[in-house]
């Protein structure tokens, strides 16, 4: 296990791109290699050294904390792509935070801007007070959002958290967002991911769902009409086997998507609700 | 009195809202607008407001001592330059009322400059480009809606005001190939929370709950697919009148959904789009549709094509790398000012302190700020440095793009008064001596 401390001189005026802190990038690197890394300040390129004092020693990419302190809800980018070892940041984390990372831990001991663990691969990504918009979504124009991995929010996230999400039970890619309460949309266009929200949501979630399982514990404004109740349950179970005991009700839908599992037979005219996405709703 | 010279040109175009006539016929008597036939009262406002008045810039124009004095163009270059080639992240905004000549150059400057790059899609129909990204769009020109549309949707829009003459032009009034009977052979739906002058001559209004378009979308694509749902009443709109607009759309030999900012700046906003467009693409199993958004700005569609172009997207551009990234709410002009992340703006043919949310304004003002206006405006009251600019489409010829994307010519119909320059010439003395003091 070897660790490698980077603590911010001073706030930036302009938001710094710092996609080149990650455990891959630092793994087996002298603190003078890792200071020359370079960061994006607006239009100019400079180093990880003109913005943080880096201490420590880094070996192995699997077995490297990065632990980072200060304010650094200006700094863009941290943990994008990384795919082994951990981050910890001690503090507030601009945009696209762990984007796109497919493999180790980032926990971030504060707030997350929007974009936090966009287009997740795998591995885990932790926020312990709230995050902005677009947790886990899809960036604009993709139709595949996350893939694989887990996102813990402690707090509330934004709107449209885990858009395009693209699970699948036989590939054993599940996609997992868990979040104390959310704004709108949560889940648009979700396509086999679960997200379990421990308290309340806004608007219109699940909208154009397909697959997946959505769970609110809390109270949710109002189920978009396109949704059907089933019925009344006392236990959900997760696509990974587990399970969630309490009162909820069932809904199914979204039945106003085209070309999913919601059939409407030619025959008897009646639904299938069987195969289709799933909302619960505390009782 | 001596009787002045009227000289008559024709065909000329509108340049003011997105439907962007092509059949105005202008009289010029001693370089004055002093007739305009065919336009609407607001287009015909506009070639009126390039006659002399005390709003207009004639001369370059610098702060000094808090105050706007006159200078000359060599000097407002100079400085104008000084400023963008500083700047660490600069904005450059606006480019919507505008010729895509003009919005080449911005797309040039913002990148030498390795700037943000926006135009006012931003903040109208910018969600329609995201939904459109997301989902498609099954479109048409406006042409073919003319000629076969038997069924219009005007949703969140309101042609009466906003865009008077798409009505007798293209989509209500007028007569098409296959509609001979003209208003007669069309049905009119209107659906909108206000009852608009445009509701009041429709066959069916459907007054939907205020910020509910997207609960009313999602039911009316749940009954095309044959669900019964279990509601009575959909964001304020009966079961049995969102059953009969479901008829009325799948028996249609063509309908289309002319869509307005009351669908892309409500609640839901992009969502809104999607839902339409969805609705839209599952009509087409049934019959013929189409959807379109009703664009504002003349050429705001134009600026979207430029960018998209020359850069690869169409609005909220990002050049610090050097090539362009695209992210409506990171890059978006709105957002990067709130935020306070940019520290110098270039604001070209726009107003942005009339429409940017205020706390976007404020620190909008917080830094040096250029402006490309022909007029005074609230923006410019407020800039360090204004380049008085021909208006485009009056005193300047070029390209410009109609709400259906189809491109057409602006025409000069007289000369800009004092020492104004077009927008692509005060583009390019800025791209020249930008480069100049980089030592380029
Ligand atoms: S409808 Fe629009 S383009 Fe046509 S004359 Fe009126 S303002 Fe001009």
């Amino acid at each position: 296990m070897s660790e490698i401390k980077l603590k911010l001189k001073k706030e930036t005026e302009i938001p710094l791109e710092a996609e080149s802190i990650t455990p891959d990038n630092f793994a087996g690197k002298s603190i003078n290699e890792i200071k020359k890394l370079v960061v994006y300040y607006g239009r100019e390129e400079l180093t990880i050294g003109d913005f943080f004092n880096v201490t420590g020693k880094s070996e192995e990419k699997d077995d490297l904390i990065i632990s980072i302190n200060g304010n650094l809800s200006n700094v863009k980018r941290i943990g994008e792509n990384m795919s082994g070892g951990e981050i910890i940041i001690n503090g507030d984390v601009g945009m696209h935070v762990g984007n796109q990372m497919s493999g180790g831990k980032i926990q971030v001991n504060g707030n997350a801007d929007d974009w936090a663990g966009a287009m997740l691969k795998g591995g885990e990504l932790e926020i312990t007070g709230d995050a902005g918009n677009y947790v886990g979504s899809a960036y604009r124009g993709f139709w595949k959002g996350m893939t694989n991995g887990v996102i813990k929010v402690k707090g509330k996230i934004g709107v449209e958290a885990m858009l395009w999400a693209s699970g699948s039970v036989p590939a054993k890619r599940l996609p997992t967002l868990i979040c104390g309460s959310a704004g709108s949309f949560l889940g648009i266009h979700n396509h086999g991911g679960t997200i379990i929200v421990e308290g309340d949501v806004d608007r219109c979630a699940g909208a154009d769902q397909i697959k997946g399982i959505i769970v609110i514990k809390g109270k949710a404004p109002k189920i978009l009409p396109s949704f059907k109740k089933i019925g009344e349950v006392k236990e959900i179970e997760l696509f990974n086997g587990e399970k969630i005991t309490g009162k909820f009700i069932e809904y199914a839908g979204d039945h106003s998507v085209k070309k999913n599992h919601s059939t409407v037979s030619k025959k008897t005219g009646e639904l299938n609700k069987s195969v289709n996405g799933r909302l619960y709703i505390a009782a | 009195m001596a009787v002045k010279k009227i000289k008559t040109i024709y065909d000329v175009l509108c340049p003011f809202c997105g439907t962007l006539c092509d059949d105005l016929e202008v009289d010029i008597a001693d370089n004055k607008v002093v007739e305009v036939r065919n336009a609407c009262q607001i287009g015909t406002k506009k070639f009126y407001s390039s006659n002399p008045n005390e709003h207009r810039y004639e001369t370059p124009m610098i702060k000094k001592n808090g105050k706007l004095e006159r200078a000359s163009w060599e000097e407002a270059i100079d400085k104008a330059a000084d400023i963008l080639a500083n700047a660490k992240r600069p904005l450059l905004y606006g480019f919507s009322s505008t010729e895509c000549e003009a919005q080449s150059k911005g797309v040039e400057l913002a990148e030498i400059l390795g700037g943000v790059l926006d135009n006012t899609a931003s903040v109208c129909h910018g969600p329609s480009l995201l939904a459109k990204q997301d989902v498609g769009q099954p479109g048409a020109t406006l042409g073919e809606f003319k000629n076969r549309a038997d069924l219009v949707i005007f949703w969140g829009s309101n042609p009466v005001h906003a865009h008077p003459r798409h009505l007798s032009r293209y989509s209500e009034f007028v007569r098409g190939y296959f509609r001979k009977d003209g208003r007669n052979d069309r049905y009119i739906v209107v659906v909108d929370p206000r009852n608009t002058h445009t509701a009041q001559i429709a066959d069916l209004y459907i007054q939907v709950n205020p910020s509910e378009d997207y609960e009313l979308l999602n039911a009316i694509r749940a009954v095309l697919r044959g669900v019964e749902l279990d509601e009575k009443e959909v964001s304020g709109v009966s079961m049995e009148k969102i059953k009969e607009l479901v008829n009325t759309m799948k028996t249609c030999s063509y309908g289309v959904i002319f869509f307005g900012m009351g669908l892309t700046q409500s609640l839901s906003h992009h969502r809104n789009i999607d839902a339409a467009i969805c609705l839209t693409r599952e009509l087409n199993d049934h019959t013929k549709f189409s959807i379109i958004p009703m664009r504002g700005h003349y050429n705001v569609a134009g600026a979207n094509q430029v960018f998209t172009w020359n850069t690869g997207y169409a609005y909220s551009i990002d050049f610090s790398r050097g090539y362009a990234r695209y992210n409506p709410g990171e890059f978006s002009s709105v957002e990067v000012l709130l935020k306070d992340q940019v520290d110098a703006s270039l604001i070209v043919a726009s107003d942005p302190a009339s429409n940017f949310p205020a706390a976007s304004v404020k620190n909008l003002f917080k830094h040096p700020l250029i402006v490309i206006d022909p007029h005074e405006s609230p923006t410019t009251v407020y800039a360090d440095i204004v380049l008085p600019a021909a208006i485009a489409g009056i005193e300047a010829e070029g390209t410009a793009y109609r709400m259906d994307n189809v491109p057409l010519r602006l025409r000069k119909v007289k000369d800009a008064p004092g020492e104004c320059l077009t927008d692509k010439i005060i583009l390019e003395k800025l791209i020249e001596k930008v480069k100049e003091k980089r030592g380029e």
